[in-house]
């Protein structure tokens, strides 16, 4: 169990910055997830937290401890990797014992810890098998299991669901949710995709360029984005955002006036696609449908206003042709404002 | 793609090789089962020197070669089955040899004798060879990248060189007073004679043919190393390993295959050692088995070769070669049906 600090933690190469500043204390037992797109530094954080890349800036604190300066294997923290990084030569059996075998613990002790492991995994069948007999999914338990086998401090995961299928990346983000509750041991989770992000933290942490952009719960971020990248990364789809003028208490765009509670300026306006609705006339934004997309269980509408594209949300049962006026009504509470240069979000 | 187009691309390979390799190794074959002899007449001879009163004659009976009527010795090529073998490997003295535990009498038999240096040579210049080429490539691998170019011109010289010139000048470092063999004397304030006894010799060989081969080792090796999983060697660390284990563990089962193509081509090439006897002129203390065939295809005084010996004993060093090759190929055959 351990609690993480990042004190003002950086990494350069050169004048390229990687990470700038990262500040943040992660509480024992939390799943922190690591968000942004690639090439934001989160990767690069997490490589820091195990040791594996060292820090040019600040201090990693593990317990209170300050790591910098240790070896990876002694920060008593283990990693799932992207690639899963199994050692090919050895069988499923000797892949999870192999952490047991090099730290010299009691070899009376590993069998029983890697049948362990690898039922909590559901691998039991297949600890004969080499790693390139096994699928996919099962490779990406084989590397939980090796984690898990020798009880670490802090897990590091390192977008261990992105080479999975669709449907085998959902059930497995339910197995790595559940192992994570059962084991009670601090994760640092890394991932690019938001679902990820917001079905499995306690909090998260969105990136961009190497600085954080906002850290909060998973609806704090999706509610109250601090800014425009964030907001324009949380959700499916992203969040509605239009470049316009606020004058007199209404927000005005093309095809759009949508009365607001901000000083006059130039500002960005966002609102979530499922948050507007279908307007009969007279909504805010009126103008021609430019696409029509069938999703099940609901149909998606875009108009485009100014240069920036508009979804609403509408009833699946839905139909128009594209270039017919369609009226959506986007209330005041629905929304949110940015400022027009830096993207940070005004208000509450 | 059709037949054709693929007889058309392998087709002057095959013929090169049936040319070149099948059709010689099956004349050698043949060859070693055949002798082929000059046919010989007696004649008897009168010569007469002049003397006192009467010449002084004596009659001799001469055996000579018979010529055709161009003036050319007549052969006459016998099958002689095994027997060219049992000249090479003399069993009957061999076994007596080995059933009295008498090594001397064994190593007086040139196939023996050559067979257990050329044994000696290739088993103890292989795992060198391996380890040497694995630690000169693990080296360049971690050198800094502004001068692994020239790290890898030095260490590939060795293999540059060509062998003669490369025997040669270790022969003259080391033979008499040669440079290092001076400062071993200075050194340890005694006469070192380096030449003079075989064992000496045999290691000075073995150091040049590891120093002359390590280094294809190692650039294989080399190549090899840039395809190790970084995730795995991180992951490993991450897991406690450490530098050795790493190697142990996760690099050398990732080089396993190319470690067994280095040893089979060394076994193939130690095996017909031959330049390291030319080089070191250590035929007196020393020999191999290709440089005993090559001894019995020298014509001797009256100026003939003997051919059918010569085929035995390379027919012989093929079988070797052939013995040796068994291990590594099956353990090749094992992970490529384990592989599957």
């Amino acid at each position: 169990m351990a609690e993480i600090q990042l004190r003002n933690v950086g990494k350069r190469w050169g004048s390229f910055v990687g990470v700038h500043n990262f500040d943040l204390t992660i509480a024992d037992r939390e799943f922190l997830v690591l968000l942004g797109p690639s090439g934001c530094g989160k990767t690069t954080t997490m490589r820091m937290i195990a040791g594996l890349e060292d820090a040019t800036e600040g201090n990693i604190l593990i317990d209170g401890k300050v790591v910098n300066d240790l070896e990876p294997k002694d920060r008593d923290v283990a990693m799932v990797f992207q690639s899963y990084a199994l050692y090919p030569n050895m069988n499923v059996y000797e892949n999870i014992r192999f952490p047991l075998k090099v730290r010299g613990i009691d070899p009376d002790t590993h069998d029983e810890k890697v049948r362990r492991a690898s039922a909590m995994v559901e691998l039991d069948d297949f600890l004969h098998r080499k790693p390139a007999e096994l699928s996919g999914g099962q490779r990406q338990r084989v590397a939980l299991a090796r984690a898990i086998v020798r009880e670490p401090n802090v897990f590091l995961m390192d977008e261990p669901l992105s080479n999975l299928d669709a449907k085998l990346r959902v059930s497995t983000r339910a197995q790595i949710k559940n192992l994570s509750h059962e084991l009670a041991v601090t994760t640092i989770y890394v991932t690019h995709d938001q679902i990820e992000a917001m079905t499995l933290a306690d909090r998260v942490v969105v990136m961009k360029q190497g600085v954080v952009q906002q850290v909060g719960s998973p609806t704090e971020i999706y509610d109250r984005p601090a800014n425009t990248f964030v907001a324009g990364f949380i959700g499916s789809p992203a969040m509605n955002l239009m470049e316009g003028e606020v004058s007199g208490g209404v927000f005005r765009a093309d095809h759009a006036e949508i009365p607001v509670d901000a000083p006059d300026g130039p500002m960005t306006l966002g609102f979530r696609a499922e948050d507007a609705s279908l307007a009969d006339a007279g909504g805010q934004i009126t103008a021609p449908i430019y696409t029509l997309e069938l999703l099940g269980d609901a149909t998606m509408i875009s108009v485009r206003v100014g240069g920036a594209l508009v979804s609403v949300k509408a009833d699946k049962t839905f139909r128009a042709e594209i270039g017919e006026p369609v009226s959506f009504s986007v209330p005041k509470d629905i929304c949110h404002l940015f400022e027009a240069g830096s993207g940070a979000r005004i208000g509450g | 793609m059709n037949f054709r187009t693929f007889a058309t691309f392998v087709g002057p390979s095959v013929f090169m090789m049936l040319l070149f390799i099948a059709f010689p190794l099956v004349s050698v074959f043949k060859q070693s089962f055949y002798i082929t002899q000059p046919i010989y007449e007696t004649v008897e001879t009168e010569t007469c020197t002049p003397g006192f009163l009467t010449q002084t004659c004596v009659t001799e009976q001469v055996s000579q070669p018979k010529l055709d009527d161009d003036g050319k010795i007549i052969t006459r090529t016998d099958f002689v089955g095994l027997q060219s073998y049992r000249n090479v490997l003399e069993p009957e003295r061999a076994w007596r040899a080995i059933s009295d535990g008498n090594w001397n009498v064994l190593s007086t038999i040139n196939f023996w004798k050559a067979l257990r240096f050329t044994l000696t040579f290739t088993l103890i210049t292989l795992p060198l060879v391996v380890v040497c080429g694995l630690g000169i490539a693990i080296l360049i691998n971690n050198a800094a990248r502004s001068i692994r170019g020239p790290v890898i011109f030095v260490s590939l010289l060795p293999f540059i060189i060509t062998p003669v010139i490369g025997v040669l000048s270790i022969n003259w470092l080391f033979r008499g007073d040669g440079i290092l063999t001076a400062m071993m004397e200075w050194w340890l304030n005694r006469d070192i004679a380096l030449f003079a006894q075989a064992w000496t010799i045999e290691v000075l060989m073995m150091l040049y043919r590891v120093w002359h081969v390590a280094p294809f080792a190692a650039i294989i090796f080399y190549a090899g190393l840039q395809t190790v999983n970084q995730d795995s060697l991180e992951s490993a660390v991450i897991d406690g390993a450490t530098r050795w284990q790493r190697l142990k563990y996760i690099v050398i089962p990732h080089l396993m295959p190319l470690i067994i193509f280095v040893s089979m081509i060394h076994l193939m090439d130690s095996y017909r050692v031959f330049e390291e006897i030319v080089g070191f002129s250590s035929q007196g203390y020393v020999i191999s088995l290709q440089w005993l065939t090559f001894d019995y295809l020298t014509p001797d005084q009256a100026g003939n070769r003997s051919i059918s010996r010569a085929s035995a004993n390379s027919m012989l060093t093929m079988i070797g070669v052939v013995i040796l090759l068994i291990f590594p190929l099956r353990r090749t055959w094992r992970d490529h049906k384990g592989g599957h």
